[in-house]
């Protein structure tokens, strides 16, 4: 361990504290410029925790959603070789170099009342989804997938495949094998996986914007509460701009030392 | 009860064809060379990978049969397979992975420990059972992973180099063990490795395979006394002097090698020269002098230097550059009183009798 | 020598860029209400032709949005809001304005898609339970204008709890009417402009009901490029009327 210390050159070393700073500097400028005599106001105002319940709930059903979805995805693109695999893991990556807005109008065009799927839906049930809290989930979930299967794809390349042929001689079904073999075995990617998503979508602005729409108690998340306020009351908006970093923050850390640590 | 197999199993680019049937009442050994194809029948008989084609039956159960399109998936084959890294599941314990077989079966949590319990004792680790694979020695996980594939008693054990991985210490520890609960087995039992010792102590018959095909079935005795190829004779450490069979004289004749030649008494059956052939020399028949014999009626008397000398128990192997090079057995109380060591110059003699000739 | 030469022919490139008069090559800056996009960006391009030496850049978005930028420190050098509470916001609270001058009045309509999905037949049929409404929000001027329609119409606690989205400017609730995603929104007369009127149908806001928004426009105090911009303000007051007239825009009194 000293002879890895020793052996780190120097130029590394400036170069880490210039990524720190390129990290910490905004966040400072954040914390110096929030009035705090005013902040408690703002952050316990109607709207900021009404955004910050919201925030939550579809920051949880996005990433939960994106990891259900996401591990058949990532089986597929790792275990099986069908033609137009790469066609597929492109498209998967997709959603991560899209702008957001697009993507929202994206979803619209599918989902949106006069979209393919929307307007189907319409006419049969009188169903619709946009501005609607699962419009909301939707959006921050298309933006987050392809974290998830980024991370659970390289967690089942890392896994010995053996392991599982090892489990079905001893007797295990297909789905036996896979609850008490390969999940656990995964439990680390799935918690980075969830950690990512779950981040990626509490900070989802445009494609919610876009899809969803903004009305508080039902669309209205945290960044969206933000945007608005800072058309009138940036340092409010800045107030509330630090409870989001908080909120990550505070669920990183906490998931960090549990799952993230390596077996 | 007994296994059937008849199949050409692929891998890749590799292929191995075999065909032997194994009886309940011993244990067969499939010995050969590092991909030779052993571990891939292993796979094919766990159920791992299909075979391209041929047939297995185990008990009159047919577990695979290509040409009417039926293949019994591993977790319902009544197959239990210790691997050669063991592929202990790494996030249970030992007591934990012993009872995965039952657990998979349905078998209820504390009914299936209390079983994995008493079998971790009767093989020695009863403390050790809430450790981690990690945390084990070598020779405990071995006896883990043996533990793990006989809980739900398979009517086909299969071991891939179960003694490969340990040391000399654990070899012998776990040999025993392994030995022990052989023996116990009520069912066929086929094991796998590229160590003769392990195949000659642990089998009753021994499957020969090399290249993808099986060279040779029989006894360990039997394959002794007469091996097939040059690799089975270089394995039971007989000396084996390959090349084209010529008349020399009246009731003898040469062996003419690339190395060297070697005389031997004229096979009966033969007419005329013939190539190739096969001539054996067991080691023990093989005399060192430390100065050229004189009027002694071996025919052949070669001169070389010690190349290396192993000990096997009481007696000790002497590998002499000679041409063609050989292997001497004698005893160590010899070697001792010629003072032979590496570099040593001798002379080795044997008779022309001593060399078996076959036809390959 | 030469090379001290060169760097003096460089510095000589700057100097024009330091203020000075509307004969020298100035860039303005001008922030305007979202819905005088269509306007004020043809209305740009003929004065750019009308005065060859000043390029207008501009910045279209809600006037609450805009005002605060202003307050923030933004350099901007025209302020055209769609509401006189901005420009006094800006004068009072900010850098201060002048040769401010009201330069046009709108009015507010009620869109709906194209085969009225909801049936919106009257500003009343906005307070029938399930429509789905989408308003400017709070703050920008559309959208206190539509909530003032809606108080004066009687129906405003109803239609407020049919509100579906509450958009960042007026043109957020254009798209959503447009993409036929809201039954109804509340904007502008003049953002019914010719290449979406086939797409949405327009029911009038009775005149009893309706508000009358006014436009004022001024220079922004401390700005680098007043002569240039008080010439856009100017033009905006004179030949830019026309444009405004034919987008729709009414005449400031």
């Amino acid at each position: 361990m000293g002879a890895q210390k020793r052996m780190t050159p120097g130029v590394f070393v400036v170069l880490a504290i210039l990524g720190i700073a390129f990290v910490a500097l905004p966040l400072a400028g954040l914390i110096q410029r929030t009035p705090w005599s005013r902040a408690a106001d703002v952050l316990t105002s109607e709207s900021s925790l009404t955004a910050l319940r919201l925030s939550i709930v579809v920051a949880t059903s996005a990433a939960v959603l994106s990891l259900v979805l996401g591990f058949p995805l990532a089986w597929g693109l790792s275990r099986s070789s069908f033609p137009g695999r790469t066609v597929v893991r492109g498209l998967v990556i997709l959603p991560l170099v899209m702008p957001p807005v697009v993507g929202g109008v994206a979803l619209l065009s599918v989902f949106g009342r006069r979209g393919f799927l929307g307007a189907a839906l319409y006419d049969a049930f009188g169903v619709q989804l946009t501005f609607t809290t699962p419009a909301a989930v939707l959006a921050a979930a298309f933006v987050s997938l392809p974290l998830a299967v980024l991370a659970l794809e390289a967690g089942l390349r890392s896994l010995d495949p053996r392991l599982e042929d090892a489990a079905a001689t001893l007797g295990g079904s297909r789905w036996y094998v896979l609850r008490r073999v390969t999940l656990p075995l995964l439990t680390p990617q799935i918690a980075a996986g969830l950690v990512l998503c779950w981040a990626r979508a509490l900070g989802e602005f445009g494609a919610t914007i876009t899809f969803a729409g903004n009305l508080q108690g039902r669309t209205q998340t945290l960044p969206l509460a933000v945007f608005e306020r800072l058309q009138t009351d940036p340092d409010g908006a800045i107030a509330l701009s630090l409870l989001l970093v908080a909120v990550s923050l505070a669920v990183i850390v906490g998931l960090r030392g549990r799952f993230l640590a390596a077996r | 009860m007994s296994l059937q197999i008849d199949v050409e199993a692929r891998r890749g680019d590799f292929s191995v064809t075999a065909a032997f049937e194994a009886a309940s009442s011993e244990t067969v050994a499939l010995l050969g060379p590092n991909g030779a194809g052993k571990s891939t029948l292993i796979a094919t008989l766990a159920g791992i990978d299909p075979p391209a084609s041929g047939r297995i039956e185990l008990d009159g159960q047919i577990l695979d049969d290509v040409p009417a399109g039926r293949h019994l998936p591993p977790e319902r084959r009544p197959v239990g397979v210790v691997f050669q890294d063991r592929l202990l599941f790494p996030h249970l314990s030992a007591i934990d992975n012993v009872s995965f077989p039952l657990r998979a079966r349905g078998v209820g949590r504390r009914r299936a420990r209390s079983s994995a319990a008493d079998l971790l004792a009767r093989l020695g680790l009863a403390e050790r059972a809430q450790a981690r694979p990690a945390e084990l020695s070598g020779g405990e996980a071995q006896r883990v992973a043996l533990a793990r594939a006989l809980i739900y008693e398979p009517r086909l054990l299969l071991l891939d180099e179960p003694l490969t991985s340990l040391d000399v210490r654990a070899r012998t520890q776990v040999r025993t063990i392994v030995r022990r609960e052989l023996n116990a087995f009520a069912g066929v039992r086929l094991l796998v490795t590229h160590d003769p010792m392990e195949a000659m102590s642990l089998a009753d018959r021994m499957v020969l395979v090399e290249d993808g095909r099986v060279t040779q079935i029989g006894t360990p005795a039997e394959v002794r006394a007469a091996p097939r190829t040059p690799y089975v004779a270089e394995l039971v450490g007989v000396n084996l002097f390959t090349g084209r069979l010529e008349p020399l004289e009246a009731g003898a004749g040469r062996i003419v090698t690339p190395e060297g030649d070697v005389v031997v008494a004229w096979p009966a059956e033969m007419e005329g020269a013939f190539d190739p052939v096969m001539g054996l020399l067991r080691p023990a028949d093989v005399s060192l002098h430390l100065r050229p014999p004189e009027g002694a009626s071996a025919r052949n008397v070669l001169e070389g230097i010690v190349s290396s000398i192993s000990m096997e128990g009481e007696r000790a192997r002497v590998r002499l550059d000679t041409s063609p090079p050989l292997v001497a057995e004698v005893t160590l109380g010899s070697v001792e009183r010629l003072g032979i060591r590496e570099g040593t110059r001798l002379w080795a003699s044997f008779k022309a009798v001593e060399v078996r000739v076959q036809v390959i | 020598m030469r090379r001290a030469l060169a760097g003096l022919a460089c510095l000589a490139l700057f100097v024009p860029a330091c203020g000075g008069s509307v004969s020298e090559r100035s860039e303005i800056t001008v922030l305007a209400a979202a819905s005088l996009t269509a306007a004020f960006t043809k209305i740009g391009v003929n004065f750019e032709r009308a005065t060859p030496d000043v390029t207008v850049r501009f910045s279209f978005g809600p006037s609450d949005g805009l005002a605060t930028q202003i307050l923030e420190g933004a350099p901007a050098d025209v302020f055209a809001p769609a509401s006189p509470k901005y420009m006094d916001q800006v004068r009072s609270d900010g850098p201060g304005v002048t040769e401010q001058v009201d330069f046009a009045r709108n009015t507010l309509a009620v869109i709906v898609p194209s085969g009225n999905p909801a049936h919106i037949e009257s500003v009343d049929d906005l307070a029938r339970p399930g429509v789905k409404l989408v308003l400017a929000a709070v703050g920008v001027p559309a959208g206190d204008y539509a909530r003032e329609i809606l108080g004066n119409a009687g129906i405003q606690k109803e239609a407020l709890a049919n509100v579906v989205s509450n958009e960042e400017d007026v043109k957020g609730v254009v798209q959503k009417v447009l993409l036929g995603e809201a039954d109804a929104g509340i904007v502008y007369r003049t953002d019914i402009t010719p290449d979406i009127s086939a797409k949405v149908r327009e029911i009038a806001i009775p005149d009893g009901v309706n508000v009358i928004a006014t436009y004022p426009i001024a220079v922004i105090d401390g700005s680098s490029h007043t002569p240039a911009a008080t010439a856009f303000i100017r033009y905006v007051a004179g030949p830019g009327q026309t444009t405004l007239r034919s987008f729709g825009f009414l005449p400031p009194s």
